[in-house]
């Protein structure tokens, strides 16, 4: 019998301990140790020694014959310093078979469909009808003279009637449900249920369907062939496990013999049929590990003995500790035969089968000095059984309170357990505080660990921040207008600038073509200016591998395809003469190699900062770096810088620091920011204090079957979370707005611009301070086109952006081209109006065909083919500027 | 005073015999040490501990009897005490549960929670207001919103402070229940009123206590239904998740009159407040008191000369620094009269609550204001016109200390924030010097002192706060205020982290190690494999 994956949709696995005589276990390792009149302890033995009052879980041992196995009972005597039971839980898969018959009555009118189970348990069949002409997967309540007895009506859809016994000794459970073949019921439906366990048997995840007419709709969970329907394509393939058997064909003949009495119902052939499903079920299994120490008089030693009746090879895990903080280590010699060192830092001990054949033990010789014994089970089935959750702790000094001990390992256990995010946070927490336990080898761990918390604290800080800040009670509104508010206008905050800053790309992927982007750039300089730009982000400046600069090698190295480290310094120097400043396009995830180390693998750094492969993350095989793992995602084309090292980070920020000096620069656009922490960005920027910084952190929207999803709060969410994660200490770009003006723009789905809360849906709806808007860049369009605007939008893109708040960013070819006096007008009318980013936007219409929004009570702007025009009221607004697809008005 | 102790094990005998000392005053070692408890009293007892057994017992010592209960706690925590060592609180929102009984903002407030619980914040306090729970009649109570929030704490793992609100909110708007304000529509008595006779209608005026003016009960023995009510209700959390009850004693939760009706305006400087004795409850209650004390003419109204709301103390003659009517017989008389009603009102809701929750591990606090504006006049009169009569010559919260002491109830005290250096010099206030005479009457009390913040993130607050919770006079805890988008902004959240890990000790003592850590990870680890198992069953 082949087994089907049948689930079994157990909600909780809190299963309750319970043992039970089972017949039907099946190989050797079943229990019928419980049967066993010679095993294991009373009762009484394993409740009592559970310190009453405490929080435990009470065990429910049942059924265990009261008698000592000889070994442990010699430990009875009085030399005993502890003797405990604990009980322990596994799970046992006990495998059985359903079975799904359908056949005639005796009567040859009625048919019966019988469903059966051979596995012991509380089954329950659960079960509805459809009826011919039903759509969908609605079930419905079988008519009342369908029901046999015993049936429970569930809500309006289901009944749930219990299997029975067939006879007192029969193994199988079985329901019997008539059915007139002549109603309308097109189907049965049902699942299994066991109400001792809660699980659920499902077929293939989901009902067990029993057609009984011609059911065209083969959703792959039918049960039971037909005849008839001449192609049931796959039917019996579809069942690998189905026996067909000789009922089958005797069913057959029956309903043939039915089809000629009922002609008019040709559709309606019915057909007999028998068929059975393995099914796996866990059962919880209790068993017992016993241990009694006794001290051996003539050594002075304790001997410590240990058993369970648990089946199969058992081995123990175990070290000894000298204190009460329950520290492993590995007691001196003798060890028990079988016994291996694990990692240095545990005893593996064999247990030796008992003589009665049932279950194992072994015994161990232990000095008098030690405080306690720990261990952990490892069963055969690679599963380790514990003490609740933790080690089981034997305390070895009989002068010490057995049950405190107890009770301590108990309240651990129950602590963990409790935790709705437990696992991964208490070890937070532990790591946490390992680390500020300041020991010198772990220091590097330890930091690592505090700041893998500290990032997860942000985490949780900034959901919690985006959740109240953009809930709309007044409060906390208010809260957040006062801290934004009293900024004064011109107040310079770290990283982003005045506020009022319009950001100008100066550059295209082809741009270092020319070899003297510099000297050409420089010539423009007052022109762009001119434009109303305040910020100018230029290309990466460092040698590189690749001629557009983003594969950096010497990063003291300022001599590039762009030009030499002077015409930098030369265009830098014009620039901010004509008042811009200037923005330096630092790649920081990632460093080419100098050299190869002995593998040949281009890891060994040159030039001023000659790092070896230490500074090169280790979660990456392609470089076989030695460094840490990549605090971010990886960039496969060249070695990822390791920024959890002292050494590199500290060599970075004087390299920043010497770009911010010797070069001129006041800011920057960050390469690839979501390959690292934005923490070490933050340090980056303490460092360099830059005046102005935007981050790169783009990954993919959200889409569900290639349609972009409304709500992308998860992208800019993600988004959010990197500025967070620098403290805010400088703006990324908003690559969710650009994904939602995609889809708004192309495809004429305006009502995207508004999220939920009627705030703009990009970064910029959350965290406008922050947020760098940008239609167009070197990657998504130039040359590349990686995800390029959607043609002859690009004005109402920045129609859009050039009126919102937020940051925004003009791309080098849409400065030179015809949009050039549009995009001019705009900023202009952005600057008239004092927009900033943090400008508060009110969205009026958000519909297929027109967005329209008013800004600060000063603008109006509308963009798509539908109509807009600001209310004429007391304000009185005129157009200021119109264009292809886009219309502004200012207050006049 | 809540301490932990850690001592050997056979402790938690010595918990259980009853201290004599009425001076117990633990506090820990700065290195953490696990083997002793200094100190700092000389006459105090110092727990040695004898074997290499340790194990942590909590215990809780009222007043003059010591309650005792040992909880042992887990070996994880034993290794993170360097954390659990600073009780810190957190607020949450006021709006936490909103009138219509559901958790508002519940993912921020999960997400927040486990934010905390990471820190190493020990728990939240959570406002429970009269007007959400018992908003529609009288005796009908609706505490689903707040038992889902205990719930959340719980899983949080976090320890819960409840604070009682008898009292209305401006901002966010919670007013009093529906029912008590159509009483007071008809029955504007039941308020507070001041000389001009503006009612103030975010609190019941202190003189209906005992009054039968709410449907045919009095407001104290609804206040005890409702008290009642949240015990049963809360029971399985109380005394494990729930900690603390804060009982709400006048506005904003304070014991004092409404002395300011509006809040100044922040630019400008506190003004000295009102008398509010001008309902006509408090009226009647002056009068007999007047009567009884044969100056029947003192008992028609509140001091004449007193100047109005916002004005200077010198713009008329009652609080004149020299000669003024303060300390006349009359002053003295009227002060004495107006403070003790203030403090029996206190006794009358804090006797209440220690009755209800006295049989229950949790601490009963309640809140005195710190009225710090015009501290260096010598007639402080912002404290008088709230209530205390504390002046130059007169120590007024001596017997506010002694009211909570008898009732076995910790104060907690606002404005641990607040230095000096930021007031306004012309304001003549003083929030330290305040704050040191109140918590010396404390002290000289046994009135265990927590505290809380008023304004948040203000420049230098977190070195005020740290310096108030770590300093002499060690806390009982300290409440952050206030949960909120201004709590988690980047502009304020990494300066709280900050703050929250300057708290603990950065440098433990060597055998504080989790030598062990890796053992323990990895066990954590399989038994997180087990479960996943047990999830796929």
């Amino acid at each position: 019998m082949t087994t089907v994956a049948i689930d079994s949709l157990l909600p909780k696995p809190g299963l309750s301990f319970r043992p039970k005589a089972n017949v039907l276990l099946k190989p050797s390792r079943s229990l019928n140790c419980y049967r066993n009149p010679k095993l294991l302890f009373s009762r009484g033995a394993c409740s009592c020694s559970f310190k009453p009052g405490r929080r435990i879980h009470v065990v429910e041992a049942s059924s265990t014959d009261a008698a000592v196995i000889d070994t442990f009972e010699a430990f009875s005597s009085d030399d005993v310093l502890y003797k405990e039971t604990f009980p322990v839980k596994r799970i046992e898969k006990v495998e059985g078979k359903i079975y799904i018959r359908l056949d005639q009555s005796e009567d040859q009118k009625n048919w019966q469909l019988a469903v059966g189970c051979s596995l012991p348990g509380k089954w329950i069949l659960h079960w509805g009808v459809s009826y011919v002409g039903d759509s969908g997967s609605e079930w419905d309540q079988p008519p009342k003279d369908m029901r046999p007895p015993g049936s429970i009506p569930i809500k309006d859809y289901a009944i749930e009637t219990p299997l029975k016994k067939l006879s007192k000794g029969d193994m199988f459970h079985e329901v019997k449900i008539e059915l007139n073949p002549s109603s309308a019921i097109a189907a049965i439906h049902f699942v299994l249920k066991d109400e001792e366990t809660g699980a659920w048997y499902q077929h293939r995840g989901r009902d067990f369907k029993v057609p009984l007419v011609d059911y065209l709709e083969d959703d792959g969970n039918m049960v039971g062939a037909k005849r008839g329907f001449g192609i049931w394509p796959g039917a019996l393939g579809q069942f690998s496990n189905m026996l067909l058997k000789s009922e089958t064909s005797q069913a057959n003949a029956q309903s043939s013999s039915k089809e000629s009495k009922d002609s008019k119902k040709e559709n309606r052939q019915l057909e007999g049929f028998y068929e059975e499903q393995s099914i796996v079920k866990k059962v919880p299994m209790g068993n017992f590990v016993s241990v009694a120490v006794r001290k051996c008089s003539e050594t002075s030693k304790n001997i410590l003995y240990l058993e369970t009746d648990i089946p199969g090879d058992v081995l123990v895990h175990w070290g000894v500790c000298r204190d009460d903080v329950q520290t492993w280590e590995i007691p001196a010699a003798p060890y028990p035969p079988e016994t291996t060192v694990f990692k240095n830092k545990a005893l593996r001990t064999q247990l030796q089968p008992k003589g009665t054949g049932n279950g194992s033990r072994a015994s161990f010789t232990l000095d008098e000095d030690l405080v306690g014994f720990l261990f952990v089970l490892k069963l055969e089935d690679n599963t380790w059984s514990k003490f609740k959750g933790n080690d089981f702790f034997i305390p070895l000094s009989g002068a010490t309170s057995v049950v405190g001990q107890l009770a301590q390992s108990d309240s651990v256990s129950e602590e963990i357990s409790s935790k709705a995010y437990t696992d991964g946070i208490i070890t937070g927490i532990r790591n946490l505080v390992s680390g500020l336990n300041s020991k010198k080898s772990q220091k590097t761990k330890t930091k690592e660990a505090q700041e893998s918390i500290l990032q997860e604290i942000e985490k949780l800080a900034a959901e919690a921040y985006s959740i109240f800040r953009s809930s709309i009670t007044t409060f906390s509104e208010e809260a957040v207008l006062e801290i934004e508010a009293p900024k004064p206008a011109v107040k310079i905050s770290s990283g982003t600038g005045t506020g009022f800053e319009i950001l100008c790309q100066g550059f295209n992927w082809e741009s270092h073509k020319s070899g003297r982007w510099y000297m050409e750039l420089k010539e423009k300089a007052s022109e762009i200016s001119s434009l109303g730009f305040t910020v100018i982000w230029l290309p990466p400046p460092t040698e590189s591998v690749s001629p557009e600069g983003y594969m950096p090698k010497d990063l003291y190295n300022l001599n590039s395809r762009y030009g030499t480290i002077d015409e930098l310094k030369e265009l830098i120097k014009s620039l901010h003469e004509v008042g811009l400043k200037v923005l330096g396009d630092v790649v920081l995830n990632h460093r080419c190699a100098h050299y190869q180390n002995q593998n040949g693998v281009w890891n060994i750094f040159g030039g001023r900062l000659d790092w070896d492969d230490r500074a090169v993350v280790g979660d990456d095989p392609h470089f076989q770096g030695r460094g840490n793992k990549s605090s971010g995602d990886n960039f496969h084309a060249a070695p990822n810088i390791d920024h959890s090292q002292e050494f590199v980070r500290k060599d970075l920020k004087e390299w920043l620091c010497w770009l911010r000096e010797e070069i001129g620069y006041d800011g920057w656009r960050l390469d690839f920011v979501r390959g690292f922490w934005g923490g070490y960005v933050k340090d980056y920027l303490d460092a360099s204090e830059p005046y102005f910084v935007v981050g790169e952190y783009w990954d993919s929207l959200n889409y569900t079957y290639s349609e972009m999803d409304h709500d992308q709060d998860a992208h800019r969410q993600r988004i959010v979370d990197w500025i967070n994660a620098t403290n805010g200490a400088g703006g990324a770009f908003d690559v969710t707005t650009k994904g939602i003006l995609h889809s708004a723009l192309g495809k004429c789905e305006y009502w995207r611009l508004s999220d939920q809360k009627g705030k703009p849906p990009g970064v910029v709806g959350w965290w406008p301070s922050r947020a760098v808007t940008f239609i167009e860049n070197h990657d998504t369009g130039s040359t590349q086109g990686h995800w390029r605007f959607p043609g002859g939008k690009e004005m109402q893109g920045y129609a859009y952006i050039l009126t919102h708040p937020g940051t925004p960013a003009v791309f080098y070819d849409h400065v030179f081209s015809h949009y050039r006096s549009e995009i001019a007008a705009l900023i202009s009318l952005r600057n008239r109006n004092k927009i900033h980013c943090r400008s508060t936007v009110k969205i009026v219409k958000a519909e297929r065909d027109v967005y329209a929004a008013i800004i600060d009570d000063k603008l109006a702007m509308k963009i798509g083919p539908g109509s807009y025009e600001p209310p004429s009221g007391s304000q009185r607004w005129s157009s200021a500027l119109e264009g292809n697809g886009y219309k502004v008005w200012e207050l006049s | 005073m809540e301490v932990s102790v850690i001592g050997s094990s056979s402790q938690a005998k010595i918990c259980k015999t009853e201290l004599a000392y009425r001076d117990l005053r633990f506090c820990f070692g700065k290195n953490n040490d696990k083997s002793k408890i200094l100190s700092r009293k000389p006459n105090s007892v110092c727990f040695e501990s004898q074997t290499a057994r340790f194990r942590k017992a909590r215990l809780r010592f009222t007043l003059e009897a010591v309650h005792s209960e040992a909880v042992l706690e887990s070996k994880s925590s034993t290794g993170s005490n360097s954390l659990d060592k600073v009780r810190l609180f957190v607020g949450l929102p006021l709006d936490t549960v909103s009138d219509c009984n559901t958790v508002n903002h519940a993912r921020a407030i999960a997400a927040g929670l486990k934010a905390l619980k990471l820190l190493g914040v020990e728990g939240v306090e959570l406002p429970v207001w009269w007007g959400v729970v018992e908003n529609e009649a009288m005796g009908k109570y609706g505490w689903s919103g707040y038992l889902a929030v205990a719930e959340m704490v719980q899983k949080a793992d976090l320890k819960l402070h409840v604070s009682l609100c008898f009292h209305a909110s401006r901002q966010p708007k919670i007013p009093l229940p529906k029912w008590v304000m159509q009483i007071g529509e008809s029955q504007s008595s039941i308020f507070f009123r001041d000389r001009s006779g503006q009612h103030y209608r975010e609190s019941l005026s202190l003189a209906v206590d005992d009054l039968a003016v709410l449907n045919g009960k009095t407001p104290i023995q609804v206040y005890h239904d409702f008290c009642a009510s949240f015990k049963s209700a809360f029971s399985p959390f109380i005394g494990s998740t729930i900690m603390g009850i804060s009982m709400g004693l006048g506005p904003d939760g304070e014991l004092r009159y409404p002395s300011h009706h509006k809040p100044a305006k922040s630019d400008k400087i506190t003004g000295i407040g009102e008398f509010q004795c001008y309902d006509l409850n408090m009226l009647n209650l002056l009068k007999q008191h007047a009567e009884a004390n044969g100056n029947p003419l003192w008992g028609l109204g509140g001091p004449h000369d007193a100047p109005t709301y916002h004005q200077s103390p010198n713009s008329n003659n009652f609080f004149r620094d020299h000669g003024g009517s303060w300390e006349s017989p009359y002053g003295d008389f009227f002060l004495s009269w107006y403070s003790n009603e203030l403090i029996s009102h206190g006794n009358r809701l804090l006797s209440l609550a220690s009755s209800i929750f006295g049989d229950t591990a949790v601490n009963v606090y309640g809140k005195v204001p710190l009225m710090y504006s015009w501290y260096k006049t010598r007639a402080h009169p912002c404290e008088l016109t709230a209530g205390f009569y504390n002046t130059a010559s007169r120590d007024g919260y001596e017997a506010v200390a002694q009211m909570f002491a008898r009732n076995s109830c910790k104060i907690i005290l606002p404005g641990m924030d607040l230095s000096d250096a930021h007031q306004p010099h012309e304001s003549l206030s003083s929030p330290e010097l305040l704050l040191a005479q109140i918590r010396t009457a404390c002290g000289k009390h046994k009135v265990q002192v927590s505290g809380q913040n008023l304004a948040s993130g203000a420049p230098g607050s977190f070195q005020q706060i740290k310096k108030n919770m770590l300093g002499e006079n060690v806390l009982d805890l300290f409440t952050y205020q206030r949960m909120g988008a201004h709590f988690f902004s980047p502009e304020h959240f990494p300066s709280f982290t900050e703050f929250v890990r300057s708290l603990s000790q950065p440098e433990l003592h060597s055998d504080d190690l989790l030598a062990e850590e890796e053992e323990a990870t990895e066990s954590v680890h399989t038994s997180s494999d087990a479960n996943i198992q047990m999830q796929a069953a």
